[in-house]
């Protein structure tokens, strides 16, 4: 429908005469801060281009059948535990009612407080020679046989128990609230709760579920800890070995890039299943009803949910707490407190700056009136698909590239002797962190800033007041919830970092996450029970204060 | 003092016009009433000139100051342009004082222009109550307060009623209108309701598809309106058909459209044009009647009449003076 008036609208000059109208300093900020967090990604992708180092070819041989053996077995294998556990268990605390099935539908999150390679260090524990069960079972005067779990079964066992809470929690949201009216009308037409769940539920909460699987693969995927621990070679082992031990940047670049490769494959995977079926119509809406059953199957119920629980929270829990009365005394000193301080202290002010850096994303693209610019900016969340090990990778090359490159200006410029200026340092390693975890504070951030109507801050524009000033005065107020969760969950997130701490924290400076793996690689995995509950009980505190906050909104 | 000039605004890259080519001027003091229906663009021409919106064509003048063009956007903070929406979008976490006087940071007198502003209102008193412990009508008018605090040089109100129940609305339309005549403030608003553009504006545009219908005062428009269209948002209308002008024998002008409205038309009364009527079904509406009809040529007509009492078959007419002609 061009008209003859409008038809000059549409030619390259006048949109370009619009794009430098509209083009103001937001745009550009919010194009700055996408590159920055872009940055690790390029340099890998550049540094790629000067070709595979001399082991490369070496590994291809060798191991690089393993490593993709490896990964795509957990994939598959944590995929089929998660889904049954998480699925499962969403099902069961969304449609029944049976004892203590409050508590259970929060306690099924904790697992997540606790870090995949404390859980490792844990059920190592467990089936070790005189490890807690051997000890049960001769109490019992029951027979031992010991059952190895240091290997790849084993870690996709732990791996699984470790993070199918998000499962849990993704497909619970969904059988909670969006498909309660469907159900009713599958029960009216008189179809029974199995095939009801197996040929409605399931199909329609698919799309809910697989964004929960996909974040659980990605995390299989950023393992560091567990994997190394229980001996099983997989990308990020090689990355560190090929970093590390063979000192050789090239081939850890290269290892990097292929798995950035299938990280990828797993996130057009999502996009493309929930464009392939549009089950998530606006539809299905509703809440659900819970059922009663008999008493016994109620019962039965609740033995099931509770396995997870147990696997997943209480038996590693309680495995850490016997070992840590076991070693207080030798590891709780003066030193300790000054590393939790440290640890603590790290947490926090990476979680303030990734905070700061996720709301300018969020509101310097609202400020830009170029709508090409608000798609840009959501490119600056995808850091927390790529594994901590290679975010790493992707920050030490392009500062030490400009740390060699400004010592050697200062020494021939100005004859000035200095150190290195990120590299090695704390900014590097905060760098890192806000990569990625920038989504980790974007997503509760807009989440509640989308509650706040375009019409408040726009009326306060419109009584002649600036972005900035209404963002302080009107929207910061008004999202001020969203933003302490945002703090908390990054804080969380920073505390259990194993892979990309390990690679990037100053000589100097220790966390406890990186205490407790020195400690388990150390042959001291007992020792290491201390630091990994100060980082359990740290991260499950919050959880539950968070809990409490989402309900009270 | 505001000149619209062939504005243009489109979405989705082009592939829907919001606006096009719109333009009209606009006298100082003068209340200028917006309608259309929802999807008319009626929401982004006041948006534009807000400078919420960019337009993709034309030029928007304020007193001779260029506020929007393709090169150049002068920012909504910086327009002097007051802008009541049409949810209110009064502040949750300020009470009433604050909200009034947020956009008066410049003046010494701060607390005592919003109190008078409140006062303006009709709400003094209430300053320190926050706006959810306001009713719909109360938080209406903060909203107005907000708006005239600054002295804007024209004040925008989008959609102000369209929340409001019937009763509320009313009284409403005219206390806020009485305001906005004490202030004489030049303002634009935004309605699909064209009684409240009737009974408060001195002049109504008329928006359909993103283009300016027709622009007129209030009586101008209904006496005169330009089109059926225009014709049918102040009343029923029937447009007469060749067939129309056979069954009540009036022939008119081949090259124009015919419309009568439907309180002209009379029943059992004497008139230039006359048709006897059927009725096939009577649809008790409250205050009116509304009668299907099967004129004696076989066409059928659905008529509104006051009378509650009609019989089965009438007589039907009208006078050539109210027959409303609109070029083809």
């Amino acid at each position: 429908m061009k008209q003859a008036g409008s038809s000059d609208i549409f030619s390259i000059k006048s949109r370009l005469r619009r794009l430098k109208r509209d083009t103001n300093r937001w745009s550009i900020f919010t194009l700055a801060i996408v590159l920055f967090i872009a940055l690790p990604v390029i340099a890998i992708a550049v540094k790629l281009l000067e070709g595979p180092g001399e082991t490369w070819w070496h590994l291809v041989d060798n191991l690089l059948a393993d490593y993709i053996g490896n990964s795509f077995f957990l994939i598959f294998t944590c995929s089929f535990l998660v889904l049954i556990m998480g699925v499962g268990t969403a099902w069961l605390v969304a449609r029944f009612e049976f004892p203590f099935r409050k508590q259970l539908e929060w306690l099924l999150i904790l697992p997540l407080a606790i870090p995949s390679y404390i859980v490792a260090y844990a059920y190592a524990g467990v089936f070790d020679y005189g490890g807690s069960l051997e000890l049960i079972l001769r109490w019992l005067n029951l027979e031992f046989v010991r059952i190895d779990i240091m290997n790849k079964f084993g870690l996709a066992f732990v791996l699984s128990i470790s993070l199918f809470p998000y499962v849990y929690v993704s497909s619970r949201a969904f059988f909670l609230n969006q498909a309660g009216n469907l159900l009713e009308a599958s029960t009216m037409l008189g179809v029974g709760e199995f095939k009801s769940f197996f040929r409605l539920m399931l199909p329609l909460a698919r799309p809910a579920i697989i964004a929960g699987l996909i974040l659980v693969l990605m995390e299989v995927l950023n393992d560091y800890g567990a994997a190394q621990y229980f001996g099983v070679n997989t990308f990020t082992t090689g990355i560190f070995r090929a970093w590390f031990s063979l000192e050789e940047p090239e081939t850890a670049v290269y290892l990097s890039a292929l798995l950035i490769f299938i990280v990828f494959a797993l996130i057009l995977f999502e996009k493309w299943q929930r464009k392939n079926i549009q089950v998530t119509g606006n539809k299905a809406s509703g809440r659900t009803h819970r059922k009663m059953g008999t008493k016994p199957m109620e019962w039965l119920k609740f033995f099931l949910v509770l396995i997870p629980v147990i696997l997943g929270f209480f038996i590693p829990v309680g495995q850490l707490i016997y070992w840590a009365f076991l070693t207080a005394e030798k590891v709780f000193d003066l030193d300790f407190i000054m590393l939790s301080l440290q640890s603590f202290g790290i947490a926090l002010i990476t979680s303030l700056v990734t905070v700061l850096f996720a709301t300018l994303l969020i509101y310097f693209a609202k400020w830009s009136s170029i709508n090409g610019i608000k798609s840009i900016s959501r490119l600056g969340i995808l850091g927390y698909a790529i594994p901590g090990a290679v975010v790493a990778i992707g920050i030490m090359i392009p500062t030490l590239a400009f740390d060699k490159w400004f010592i050697n200006t200062m020494d021939t410029v100005f004859g000035v002797k200095t150190g290195f200026l990120f590299n090695g340092t704390l900014v590097a390693l905060v760098y890192a962190y806000s990569v990625r975890f920038l989504a980790v504070a974007y997503n509760p951030i807009e989440s509640t800033a989308l509650k706040v109507s375009n019409s408040i801050p726009d009326s306060s524009k419109m009584l002649g007041v600036g972005n900035f000033k209404t963002f302080l005065k009107i929207e910061f107020p008004l999202i001020k919830t969203g933003i302490l969760s945002a703090v908390i969950l990054v804080f969380i997130d920073v505390l259990k970092e194993l892979p990309l701490t390990l690679i990037l924290k100053p000589f100097h400076i220790n966390t406890l996450a990186v205490k407790a793996f020195e400690y388990a690689s150390d042959e001291m995995v007992m020792e290491a029970a201390i630091p990994s509950l100060f980082i359990i009980f740290t991260a499950t505190i919050p959880v539950i204060f968070l809990n409490k906050l989402l309900i009270k909104e | 003092m505001l000149s619209i000039n062939s504005i243009s605004k489109s979405f989705d890259k082009g592939k829907t016009f919001a606006l096009q080519e719109v333009s009209f001027n606009l006298k100082e003091g003068d209340v200028c009433a917006i309608v259309g229906e929802s999807g008319s663009g009626k929401t982004t021409l006041v948006r534009l000139i807000a400078g919420l919106e960019r337009p993709d064509h034309g030029s928007i003048i304020l007193n001779n100051k260029e506020l929007s063009s393709v090169k150049k956007l002068v920012p909504p903070e910086k327009r002097k342009i007051g802008l009541v929406f049409q949810e209110y979008a009064l502040f949750p976490h300020f009470d009433l004082l604050k909200n009034v006087s947020y956009g008066i940071s410049k003046l010494k007198n701060k607390k005592e222009r919003a109190l008078e502003m409140l006062d303006l209102v009709g709400l003094s008193g209430l300053e320190k109550r926050y706006p959810h412990q306001l009713s719909g009508g109360q938080q209406q008018r903060v909203a107005l307060a907000r708006a005239l605090a600054p002295n804007p040089s024209l004040l925008i109100l989008d959609e102000p009623f369209s929340n409001l129940d019937a009763m509320l609305r009313m009284q409403l339309r005219s206390q806020v209108f009485e305001i906005i005549k004490k202030t004489g403030v030049t303002a634009i608003f935004v309605t699909h309701d064209t009684q409240d553009a009737l009974s408060v504006a001195d002049e109504i545009l008329i928006l359909q598809h993103g283009k300016v219908i027709q622009k007129d005062q209030a009586s101008n428009l209904y006496i005169k309106p330009n089109s059926v269209y225009v014709a049918s948002l102040f009343g029923n209308t029937i447009q007469l058909s060749k067939e129309l002008q056979t069954a009540f024998d009036c022939p008119l002008n081949p090259n124009c459209n015919h419309a009568i409205r439907n309180e002209n038309l009379s029943i059992n009364e004497e008139c230039e044009y006359v048709t006897h009527a059927r009725v096939l079904k009577k649809t008790f509406m409250g205050n009116a009647t509304q009668l299907l009809l099967k004129l004696d040529n076989g066409h059928q007509i659905s008529v509104v009449t006051k009378d509650t009492n009609v019989a089965d078959r009438i007589k039907i007419g009208f006078n050539s003076t109210d027959v409303l002609e609109f070029a083809g």
